[in-house]
């Protein structure tokens, strides 16, 4: 069997691995992972991630763990995507390097599964439940990631409404408890830094129990999100899973489930009020489209699988309030190649109930957050929920910045003294509102050296109203750039 | 000389017990191009390194019930079905050897320039796992690149990834050789990473290098354009790995990777040749990862080394939004972006202010440049936006506000001008700017 092994020359810095990987396996053992003693199949074909079994014994299903053992003590996992007959397609954990065929599998109790426990506050989880903060804490609760349904009588839709303190997001898209609210953009238009703001102004301000879910992001910013919070004193209320970018697409495509499952504890068994953070459930689409590609699934426009429907709407409809507790999520959401009728994006924005669009073309004239005034929306621009007042200065906010894109154009060629008064004041007073719409970030304080600023709701209304109606138009537009309330400047 | 009849023998044993195994020899039963189907070789693992007939070496790229797909790295000579193919027992890896700083290598260690393997050469594995979050730690360290134009406004921090981005000839290659070359003597190490490139392309780069005195620890790894696609594809790896037998030192490294668009073409050549689905614009679903674990390996690690890398990607017509061009955008932690239009007329280098993105910003700078360069920033972006707007107007009528803020946004565009290799220090460019912006 091990004929190979006799001339792995040990000295060989390529096998210099083994080490470390000893002790993964001895910390298994440790929290209570058990493996069946006896071969539950072989290995007969091996790709990047996928590997093909052929069954020894009918009782594994769907979703199962199983593992190989390495001749150097590594041990290697697989989660079980399908069953035909005889043998089963399974995904790997991480890589694939060093299988060979004939090897045999065992299988791995409970699947993947979640701490499900109070410990899980102030700590950093791997996609599969595992503690990654070099802080040894061993739960023993755990439940399995699949294992949660909400029916309908469960879901509850009422709560309060809750403010950010970004002008443009209280504005244009306002939020209450239990809401799903979308952030997207395309690469490097704010994102992450928006949603940072988030978390430092409604997790701070709030003290809520927090869930951040990293999927497919860079993993310098999981170490500065950690860092933040415990410097800042702030991690005991948070608890945190990362499947990031550099990860394999089976790490990537399953964070978003331990996410949830730490969740639902919070909201089930603490009954609390949760704050969920995901950055980006877009990764979540994308690992599982490489994951599907593997498996040889026919894939539908742009190689996205053709499931990817019914697989966003399992991970959004556990996203919901029920009678024990809220969960209010906040999800980033990547648009590729700047594409916003991407099937993906749609298919994701079409579970939110409201949406902030970054622009690319704000950034680029050093407008942040960089949003696209007309695609932010929100279910509670409603008179009923948000007032006359707020609801009639939206409307003529947006009445003036459609105007002055048409003017836009106008002007290029005509120059802006041909216009009339009317249109002559839209001009200068949206581009006001867009300078004023800008906000100094405290997360941003390091690009731009503005202090942060957190505005009430009341302030941003008082202000536009007082743009709006042309009370500052003798005042240069380059005095309403990174303010907070005006009053306060 | 005892060391060395020892090495002798034991070559002789590994050698005798290699042929004596039957069930690592295997016969090529189809050939494509660069890629082998190969009948036997039961006991070989993925992406094992085999040798195929006498000096052809190949990796196992995947494993079916019946066959193996083996694809081929270093041909020498033909291959004909019914070949022998042999296992080697050992993971297929780079080569490097220390010896080849200041010389122009390839992923097998070989100096391309004499076209001999160095001595003690080192096993390089081409996919560790990634740098774990909690060994990473901030990135707040300053790289300069001697550019007024990056330092002060976009600047680089050791363990950043940064992409630079643009047309053909807008001068993408030069800010990386710039870099080099104002790094020379910062006790950091660069291997510039050449995908696809001419033999010309490489020779001028070495040159350039070489006058400058930035080659003393400067390395340049590449896979030519006329060599076997899979080099191409697994080079950046190579590189990368290199950087990280480096990192594991403590010492700083610097990547450049020329180009990555080049790398996910010959990615998809590969993907494409072996049977893979298509996704956009025909690359497999897995280019962005493909990437990203690439990038992922740029870090500030816990132990005070640092892989800053720099990846350049090659765009048509001025547009950063295509698919490769958002996908490393949203990797890496911001982009210097090159501007055809500015390059002719005459702006160097031609960046764009506008769209260019440091996700750092002033944690990688000392307090007064990050001071310096945020005021900059700000003035420089209000001026572009403004100059758009009101390109028309009457100069005469604007209020005087407005009018001193166009003549002043003119000025800093001149003041950011600066010709190839004329490395600009901190102190220089914080003196030509803070009188020019004042204390605001």
């Amino acid at each position: 069997m091990d004929n190979t092994n006799t001339i792995i020359d040990p000295s060989n810095p390529a096998l210099n691995f083994i080490s470390q990987t000893r002790e993964k396996e001895e910390y298994k053992q440790e929290v209570g992972k058990k493996i069946s003693s006896a071969s539950i199949g072989r290995i007969i074909s091996i790709s990047s991630i996928k590997i093909e079994i052929l069954l020894a014994s009918s009782e594994l299903s769907v979703h199962d763990v199983v593992c190989a053992k390495m001749s150097d003590g590594r041990i290697i996992e697989f989660e079980i995507e399908e069953i035909k007959g005889s043998t089963a397609n399974a995904i790997c954990f991480e890589m694939t390097n060093g299988l060979k065929r004939g090897m045999d599998l065992y299988k791995v109790d409970g699947g993947i599964s979640a701490p499900f426990s109070d410990k899980i506050l102030g700590h950093m989880f791997s996609s599969f439940g595992e503690p990654i903060d070099k802080s040894n804490v061993v739960i023993d609760e755990r439940k399995n990631v699949y294992k949660s349904h909400l029916d309908l009588s469960d879901v509850t839709i009422n709560g309060d409404i809750m403010w950010t303190g970004i002008k443009v997001l209280d504005f244009l898209a306002p939020m209450r408890k239990g809401f799903k609210m979308g952030l997207l953009g395309g690469a490097g238009v704010g994102k992450t830094v928006l949603i940072k703001e988030l978390i430092h102004n409604v997790y701070t301000g709030l003290q809520s129990n927090s869930i951040f879910v990293g999927v497919g992001e860079r993993s310098r910013e999981g170490q500065e999100l950690f860092q933040e919070m415990k410097e800042g004193d702030l991690l005991d209320k948070m608890s945190m899973v990362f499947g990031q970018m550099g990860e394999s697409p089976t790490s990537r495509s399953k964070a978003i489930y331990t996410g949830l499952t730490l969740a639902e504890y919070l909201r089930d068994a603490k009954r609390q009020d949760v704050l969920v953070f995901i950055d980006n459930i877009y990764r979540y689409i994308q690992g599982s489209s490489e994951i599907y590609s593997e498996l040889g699934y026919m894939s539908v426009e742009n190689g996205y699988p053709s499931q990817m429907l019914s697989d966003i709407a399992n991970i959004e409809e556990r996203i919901n309030s029920t009678e024990t507790g809220s969960i209010t999520s906040f999800q980033a959401i990547f648009i590729p190649a700047d594409d916003v009728y991407d099937e993906a994006v749609r298919a994701i924005s079409s579970h939110l109930d409201g949406q902030v669009v970054l622009d690319r073309k704000q950034a680029e004239k050093g407008f942040y957050p960089a949003i696209d005034v007309f695609k932010t929306t929100s279910k509670l621009i409603d008179i009923e929920v948000v007032g006359r007042k707020h609801y009639d200065l939206v409307k003529e906010t947006l009445r003036y910045l459609s105007r002055y894109n048409e003017l836009e154009e106008i002007i290029a060629v005509l120059g802006i003294e041909e216009l009339s008064q009317e249109d002559q004041d839209i001009f200068y007073r949206s581009r006001k509102l867009l300078q004023y719409f800008t906000q100094p970030m405290f997360v941003a304080e390091n690009y731009t050296g503005i202090k942060g600023q957190f505005v009430k709701i009341d302030d941003v209304l008082t202000d536009v109203e007082d743009i709006l109606s042309g009370k500052y138009d003798d005042v240069d537009e380059s005095r309403f750039a990174y303010i907070g309330a005006y009053k306060n400047r | 000389m005892a060391n060395n009849v020892k090495d002798l023998v034991n070559e002789r044993i590994k050698e005798i017990k290699r042929k004596d195994n039957v069930y690592t020899i295997g016969r090529v039963s189809k050939i494509q191009n660069y890629v082998l189907e190969v009948s036997g070789l039961d006991e070989a693992c993925y992406f094992e390194k085999v040798r195929i007939g006498n000096d052809n070496i190949g990796y196992v790229a995947g494993i079916t019930p019946n066959y193996l797909n083996i694809v081929i790295v270093k041909q020498r000579s033909t291959i004909h079905v019914g070949d022998e193919v042999v296992a080697s027992g050992e993971e297929f890896t780079a080569q490097y050897s220390e010896a080849s700083i200041g010389k122009i290598i390839d992923m097998f260690g070989t100096d391309k320039m004499k076209d001999m393997e160095f001595d003690n050469l080192v096993n390089l594995r081409l996919e560790e796992p990634v740098t774990p979050i909690m060994d990473r730690t901030a990135v707040c360290r300053p790289l300069h690149t001697g550019i007024a134009g990056i330092d002060l406004i976009y600047p680089i921090g050791k363990g950043q990834r940064q992409l630079i981005i643009g047309d053909k000839k807008t001068g993408k290659t030069q800010i990386a050789l710039d870099t080099i070359a104002s790094l020379a003597n910062d006790n950091v190490i660069c291997i510039y990473c050449a995908i696809g490139k001419t033999k010309k392309d490489v020779r001028e780069i070495h040159y350039e290098l070489a006058r400058h005195g930035a080659m003393n620890n400067t390395v340049i790894m590449c896979a030519l354009n006329d060599e076997l696609t899979p080099v191409l594809s697994l080079t950046p790896y190579a590189a990368l790995a290199v950087a990280e037998y480096y990192l594991k030192q403590a010492k700083d490294v610097v990547v450049v990777i020329d180009d990555l668009k080049r790398h996910a073409d010959a990615y998809r050549e590969i993907t494409l040749m072996t049977d893979k689905a298509p996704g956009r614009e025909a690359y497999p679903s897995d280019i962005f990862y493909t990437h990203a674990r690439l990038l992922e390996k740029g870090c500030q690690h816990i132990n005070g080394g640092s892989i800053t890398i720099l990846p350049i990607v090659e765009t048509k017509t001025s547009d950063i939004t295509d698919y490769i061009s958002t996908n490393i955008i949203s990797i890496t932690d911001g982009q210097i972006v090159l501007n055809k239009k500015n390059f002719d007329k005459g702006q160097r280098p031609a960046i764009d202010y506008g769209l260019s993105v440091s996700r750092l910003g002033g944690a990688v700078q000392t307090k007064k440049m990050s001071h310096l360069g945020s005021n900059v920033r700000r003035q420089l972006l209000s001026y572009m936006e403004k100059r758009d707007v009101y390109e028309l107007a009457n100069k005469e009528e604007m209020s005087p506000e407005m009018r001193q803020l166009i003549e002043h946004g003119q000025t800093i565009i001149k003041c950011l001008n600066q010709y190839k290799f004329e490395a600009k220090n901190e102190s220089e460019i914080i003196s030509t700017f803070e009188s020019l912006i004042g204390d605001k």
